[in-house]
């Protein structure tokens, strides 16, 4: 009877819906520990609000499902292909939380090793071929004479 | 919704979700997506709020689905609904920027449908309790009246919400 009238008195409800004061969330689990069939009636009013919930459900936005999902996509990689095609581009997300980092694609450190390599080779060279361009020109002025003279007749 | 999860029962997708599976992530937000953008719009004036506590709710739920067997819940739906409410509350548009008639407006949704049908000062301590996230006390000061009542009103909004829920969704 004291069970009746406890359930009745929709605390259950109150503590599903998350208005429940610490005191009666305390004595609610208290409640639950001497009436191990409280349990079930939670369950009831659970499954209750879920099947009410669901009655009343919009579509969200399309594009929520890829703010919510992309984080799940970048940490499984290739791992994980998303079903519905067309979601073939890198995400570049401002961390809500933190606006002084940004997130992106683990790809883009493999494109920042191979472009630092890469301007590495291409300075080098470069230099390297200045240097034999210089040496060249020098060498060629220095060991024919005749040709420094032909310049000069030219000129 | 991923057709080798359309059966799955709740206990194997927690499961499935602790150990960081995927598609178990995508199922979760198929099935209760639209019923927490539900509780969301409820609570938040705008969409774009709503959406931002949905990504919030679901980014915790994947890192937090361990917690729960100990949150005293029995199916995810509430877990994830009381969580939904609580980021809803931390988005919500300050009181100083609401003149209160953005919530009477929205007649959609079963809270505020239930909401609707209760009696004014039930609707009042529901509307500051539920909606706002405000405690006991603050809503006895801004009613100027004794916590005691303030509870009682309470208690009767949530004995009349049993009985809307039983009576529709028994």
């Amino acid at each position: 009877m004291e069970l009746k009238f406890y359930i009745e008195s929709g605390i259950i409800e109150s503590y599903v819906l998350g208005l429940a004061t610490e005191e009666e969330v305390y004595e609610l689990q208290h409640m639950r520990r001497l009436y191990p069939e409280l349990d079930t009636e939670i369950d009831i009013v659970e499954r209750r609000l879920e099947r009410a919930a669901f009655d009343e459900s919009p579509l969200p936005p399309m594009e929520l499902k890829d703010r919510v999902l992309q984080r799940v996509r970048w940490e499984n990689g290739n791992a994980y292909t998303e079903p519905d095609p067309g979601s073939n581009y890198t995400f570049i997300n401002i961390h809500p939380q933190d606006k002084n980092h940004i997130l992106v694609h683990k790809w883009w450190k493999i494109f920042f090793i191979i472009f630092f390599i890469m301007s590495k080779v291409f300075l080098f060279l470069a230099i390297f071929y200045y240097l034999k361009y210089r040496q060249t020109q020098e060498n060629h002025s220095s060991l024919h004479p005749v040709f420094q003279q032909e310049q000069v007749t030219a000129s | 919704m991923r057709r080798d999860l359309a059966h799955i029962n709740e206990q194997l997708l927690i499961e499935r979700l602790a150990l960081g599976d995927p598609a178990a992530k995508e199922w979760l937000y198929d099935k209760y997506a639209g019923a927490l953008y539900s509780i969301a719009l409820q609570l938040v004036v705008t969409e774009t709020k709503a959406a931002d506590v949905i990504v919030r709710v679901y980014n915790w739920a994947f890192h937090h689905i361990g917690s729960f067997h100990t949150s005293g819940h029995h199916s995810l739906f509430t877990w994830l609904m009381r969580k939904t409410r609580e980021y809803a509350i931390q988005e919500m548009i300050p009181d100083s920027a609401l003149t209160g008639a953005e919530l009477i407006k929205q007649e959609e949704g079963i809270l505020q449908k239930f909401y609707l049908l209760l009696p004014t000062d039930q609707q009042q301590v529901f509307r500051l309790s539920f909606f706002k996230g405000l405690s006991v006390a603050t809503i006895a000061r801004i009613m100027a009246q004794p916590d005691e009542q303030i509870n009682e009103t309470l208690k009767e909004a949530m004995r009349s919400f049993r009985q809307y829920l039983k009576s529709n969704w028994n």
